[in-house]
């Protein structure tokens, strides 16, 4: 063999190789890039806030979250933790408009972003996102390092410095101290009626989708004083749905959407 | 010079003897001292309702561990199953103190699952 056959040779079985090593990398990262939108035919939940209807001193929502995940409140600023919790806000901009003037009364929780800050920060991996886009907190995993509280920038997780004392759900547990907690779109009431769903299918249509707690506080409070209710739940994917209807119809916004995070509680009115 | 010359063949012997006796100590220790008894637990029948476990006894003493962490990250990180968990050995065996703590307390074990989960450590029925 001379060098000219030798270097042929060796060009030939270099391309072979980074064809042998590079298509099998080559379709893996096809195959695991996620796309923002998920899998058509998946769910993706998402909440609806009409801050029109939101009445001022009603807190039946955040009540009746505390009761569903057994959080105790102490009236205490610097200890109490809300998975929802309502702010009032005060437009100043733009100035001298007298129609605003008066504040507006806005629940705030996790926002469930497409794109979680906190899932990027976590260390341990406890912070994930479900398929389902829900960005849920694994108490087990979690080694309390607090990151996830500095990376989101909406201030929807709380960590829980004391124990909590009530146990009203015992079927649901009660976060100790030393984790962080945030809204998880009743993860449990999902699951559950997930499980019923695979076991028979005609439940899709013989009952409506499950609804958090909050959600069907708001409803039950709306029925009673002949409101309009102002939380909605449901599957942003199907465009038939309550949530997707309303942010058609309606400018609905999330908070804070320049920062990329991608909010999947939007808000209507603000 | 010798060692011997230096310490006297007594000392050695001494030497020798003593530090025998401390590295054989554990091994007759464990041999003509109180032997680890693993723990015979005393579990008291579930009633009718409930004859079976979720799984095999054999299954259940050696892997139960392996089960419930098997479950855990099935309902938590993929939100799906959740019909057996730790509340649901509650059904049966209600008291944690006869349960859980009988075994664990004697091995050292500490169970990190009751600050969240609810398991009353008496039966309270």
């Amino acid at each position: 063999m001379d060098r000219r056959d030798f270097v042929k040779a060796g060009g030939v079985l270099l391309a072979g190789t980074t064809c042998a090593y590079g298509l099998p990398l080559l379709s893996a990262y096809s195959l695991s890039t996620p796309s923002p939108e998920g899998s058509s035919g998946k769910r993706k939940w998402g909440m609806v806030i009409d801050v029109r209807n939101c009445s001022e001193g009603c807190n039946a929502c955040s009540e009746a979250c505390h009761k569903e995940h057994n959080i105790t409140s102490r009236g205490e600023k610097d200890w109490d933790i809300h998975l929802i919790r309502r702010v009032t806000v005060k437009r100043k901009y733009p100035a001298g408009a007298a129609a605003i003037a008066e504040p507006l009364s806005v629940p705030l929780l996790c926002n469930h972003c497409d794109d979680p800050p906190c899932v990027q920060a976590c260390p341990v991996q406890a912070t994930f996102k479900r398929d389902d886009g829900i960005v849920l907190v694994d108490h087990h995993r979690c080694i309390g390092c607090r990151y996830c509280m500095i990376a989101c920038p909406y201030n929807a997780r709380h960590f829980n410095f004391k124990e909590n004392e009530e146990w009203a759900n015992k079927n649901y547990t009660r976060s100790t101290h030393g984790v962080p907690q945030s809204c998880n779109f009743c993860a449990a009431r999902i699951r559950k009626w997930r499980k019923r769903v695979e076991e028979d299918p005609e439940v899709l249509k013989r009952e409506p989708e499950p609804v958090p707690a909050c959600v069907e506080a708001c409803e039950k409070q709306a029925l009673a004083s002949g409101k309009k209710k102002a939380l909605t739940f449901g599957n942003l994917n199907d465009p038939d749905s309550d949530v997707s209807k309303l942010i058609a119809d309606n400018p609905a916004r999330g908070i804070r959407e320049d920062l990329g995070t991608k909010p999947k509680v939007f808000y209507i009115g603000l | 010079m010798k060692l011997n010359q230096v310490l006297g063949n007594r000392t050695i012997a001494i030497v020798v003897a003593v530090s025998a006796l401390i590295i054989l100590f554990p091994l007759g220790y464990s041999v003509v001292g109180v032997a680890f008894s693993p723990p015979r637990p005393f579990l008291e029948k579930p009633d009718e309702k409930h004859e079976n476990c979720v799984r095999d006894t054999s299954y259940m003493r050696f892997h139960h561990m392996d089960l419930l962490k098997e479950l855990r990250e099935e309902a938590v990180r993929e939100g799906k199953g959740g019909e057996i968990s730790v509340n649901s050995c509650r059904e049966c065996h209600t008291s944690r103190k006869q349960f859980c703590n009988q075994c664990h307390n004697a091995v050292n074990l500490y169970v990190d699952c009751f600050g969240c989960h609810y398991y009353p450590l008496e039966d309270e029925r």
